[in-house]
């Protein structure tokens, strides 16, 4: 799974730090979710897009392989 | 309202950093003990003295590193644990155990082949258990945790 939290977090003008704030998560978490070292759990995913003001498809790029 | 919540904000990070402050705490309890230990015991500093110190020396070392990225987050108002911390410490706690287990193993074999007393037994293993489980930190802390 991918992600566009980084495209998304620049168009918007924001920091991580900001990010971070804003889904009531650690700084750390925003830096390993844009590396991909992260899969956030549904909440911080629906939180996150709903920041963004985007479906969480357009945010996370789920592809056929992932595994489950 | 917004005051009660500012207040419980507040609240918050003090108990933060209350918490880091116990660790810087502990810490020095720990290098006082041994010092004294050291001192008032007469012991004399061998091969294995040195390296039972510098073995507690870098577990001091993880737990002061610790202290300071909590103090860090305190500061800057972060929740002290959020959805991944509290990911990182459960896969650190299932692979340390995991590996403790063969720790153990290897120690109860070492024990048959050179002459140690069962406290040292004990106290390397617990000590080495401290190791694992900061190496197995520092590993999920760099490398993420990811699904697969």
């Amino acid at each position: 799974m991918n992600n566009r939290i980084k495209e998304f977090r620049a168009r918007f003008n924001l920091t991580q730090d900001e990010l971070a704030r804003k889904v009531n998560v650690r700084r750390e978490t925003i830096v390993f979710l844009e590396k991909n070292k992260y899969n956030p759990s549904l909440k911080l995913a629906h939180d996150l897009a709903r920041v963004f003001g985007v479906p969480i498809e357009e945010l996370f790029v789920f592809e056929d392989n992932d595994p489950k | 309202m917004l005051y009660i919540s500012l207040f419980v904000l507040e609240l918050n990070n003090i108990i933060d950093m209350k918490r880091a402050i116990m660790i810087f705490l502990l810490s020095a309890s720990v290098i006082a003990g041994c010092w004294m230990w050291l001192y008032y015991g007469n012991e004399e500093l061998n091969t294995t003295n040195l390296l039972t110190f510098g073995v507690i020396i870098l577990v001091l070392g993880f737990a002061v590193l610790v202290g300071i990225k909590r103090l860090k987050s305190a500061n800057r108002g972060e929740p002290p644990k959020d959805e991944m911390s509290k990911k990182v410490i459960l896969r650190t706690a299932a692979l340390s155990y995991y590996i403790s287990l063969y720790l153990w193993v290897i120690l109860i074999y070492i024990k048959d082949k050179v002459t140690m007393d069962t406290e040292e037994v004990l106290g390397t293993g617990i000590l080495a258990m401290a190791v694992v489980f900061a190496c197995c930190w520092l590993y999920f802390n760099f490398r993420g945790v990811r699904s697969e």
